[in-house]
């Protein structure tokens, strides 16, 4: 029975780390209708960046460095839309594709010129600790991206519903005409969402620095369960990508001990289908008429 | 001065012409209508009006200002407002929230004002304010785009096709809407098919066929017109 709870456990930490991985893509795919190929690599950065604060003379903790993260890739993410993205945000669906697809090459490749392309880990203190609850061990490392991905879904879900910038951009994922004439500027709201989002995936690349080793290359496989959590979720709900997320995290943790660990991707692909078989719009998403 | 003056207006899409030489006009306090039938080109109209359809050649003034060329914030910003064919709400937002981002240009402190306002004269919508727009009745959709143009506050409502897929009972109401708005001073410009309804509110019309004005005149004299009581009142 502990070992069941264990496996439960395990499941829905990994779920919290592929949660806070996607949300960012969610929102960028929801309402900019952007599938960012390179999203996984602004993940990338946010560990790299991470790691250079936390090896340099200051040691500046992963914890604290997060803002950071948010903060410099936030305003690449903008920019990265504002003069690249939005001169093709009204033409057909595969340019953006395209344009995330060579940018993210680009990212890694520098990534592969600065930092080589041998792996990296940040290790404070406290990395190693675990809180024990009677006989389940759960990682402070993996609670706190967990507790994280839970407190931005509930941040942004109010963000999106509560303020004024975050219903324009929830309009703009609706319907842009009718948002242009409420007043929206769009290539605006487009550069702040796709900052917002990159932004996040600077933060989220802060804790998985915290969790796993990483390299330059880490992206296309980051970027790839972003996909997979989101159609998972669903497209349209804000807690699309943590359901998404703890689904797909509980289906692996389950797959590595009845099928061993060298069939969990494949079981983890083979439920995917059958779920959007069942239901297409997703475990969260709103059907479509 | 018009509030709202097309002169010559010349606009398609693609390589497709759809209006050719249009004029119109729409003074302060009135109700103007624009008739015609399907591809006419009533809602091309509009849409250029409101910028969404970029003018190829002609003068759009609004305002004493020319708009022509003018992104649709830019132009929506000036007090022009549309309730376009077909609603376009924002289906998965309450019916409040579609409300608040009729006034996101708004930065004065009368925005809950104008929401009261708006719910007095629409109170249907005060009923189904936390209910998603997307899940209203047709007429409530309706109600909920009007609505939604009036928290801006605009010196110009433009309507394409209010009656359409309404119940007469509803459209009835929604004529009477745009009496009331009016009178507390906002022009409306009304885009109808249903002529009888349209005539019966509006100050002025214009006739337009095959992308062009063949005919204006005021709302009795249009009524009274041969040629209209022909094609369009089935008299």
């Amino acid at each position: 029975m502990d070992f069941w709870l264990q496996i439960v456990a395990n499941g829905l930490l990994l779920g919290g780390v592929y949660a806070l991985s996607a949300v960012a893509f969610s929102l960028e795919w929801g309402v900019l209708n952007i599938v960012n190929l390179a999203h996984g690599s602004f993940i990338m950065l946010g560990a790299y960046l991470t790691w250079m604060l936390f090896t340099s003379p200051l040691r500046v903790d992963p914890l604290l460095s997060a803002p950071v993260d948010f903060a410099l890739l936030g305003g690449l993410g903008f920019l990265m839309q504002r003069l690249l993205l939005n001169r093709v945000m009204r033409g057909q669906f595969f340019l953006t594709l395209l344009l995330t697809f060579g940018i993210d090459q680009v990212l890694v490749n520098t990534g592969i010129l600065l930092w080589t392309a041998d792996p990296r880990a940040v290790t404070p203190a406290y990395s190693s600790r675990s809180l024990a609850l009677g006989a389940l061990t759960i990682p402070y490392t993996r609670l706190a991206v967990l507790a994280v991905a839970v407190g931005i879904t509930v941040a942004l879900a109010s963000f999106m519903r509560h303020t004024r910038l975050g219903r324009a951009i929830n309009a703009t994922g609706m319907d842009l005409d009718a948002a242009s004439l409420m007043g929206v500027r769009l290539p605006v709201v487009f550069a702040l969402t796709m900052g917002l989002g990159c932004g996040l995936a600077g933060l989220a690349g802060a804790f998985y620095s915290l969790n796993f080793p990483f390299s330059p290359q880490i992206g296309g496989d980051l970027t790839l369960r972003a996909f997979v959590v989101t159609c998972l979720g669903g497209l349209g709900n804000m807690y699309g990508p943590l359901l998404g997320g703890l689904a797909l995290g509980m289906v692996e943790s389950v797959a590595s001990v009845v099928v061993g660990s060298g069939a969990v991707d494949a079981t983890a692909f083979v439920i995917l289908v059958l779920i959007l078989a069942l239901r297409p719009q997703g475990l969260g998403g709103r059907a479509v008429a | 001065m018009s509030l709202l003056e097309i002169r010559d207006l010349e606009a398609g899409y693609g390589a497709v012409q759809v209006l050719w030489r249009v004029a119109l006009r729409v003074d302060p306090g009135e109700i103007v209508t624009v008739i015609g039938n399907n591809g006419a080109g009533k809602t091309t109209t509009m849409l250029a009006v409101t910028g969404l359809v970029p003018p190829w050649r002609g003068e759009i003034a609004f305002d004493g200002r020319t708009v022509h060329g003018l992104e649709p914030p830019d132009i929506a910003g000036l007090g022009l407002a549309l309730v376009p064919q077909g609603r376009r709400l924002f289906g998965a937002m309450s019916v409040e929230e579609n409300l608040l981002m009729g006034a996101y240009l708004r930065r004065d402190r009368g925005v809950e004002a104008t929401l009261r306002r708006v719910y007095e004269i629409l109170p249907r919508l005060r009923e189904r304010r936390r209910q998603l727009a997307g899940t209203l009745s047709g007429g409530e959709q309706q109600m909920c785009a009007i609505g939604r143009a009036l928290m801006a506050r605009p010196k110009l409502l433009c309507v394409d096709e209010l009656s359409f897929g309404l119940a007469p009972r509803v459209t009835d109401e929604m004529l009477d809407v745009l009496v009331v708005i009016r009178a507390e001073g906002t022009s409306v410009l009304l885009v109808e098919q249903d002529v009888e309804l349209a005539l019966a509110v509006a100050d002025r019309g214009y006739v337009m066929e095959g992308g062009r004005v063949v005919l204006a005149g005021t709302a009795a004299e249009l009524y009274d017109d041969p040629g209209v009581r022909t094609a369009y009142l089935g008299l």
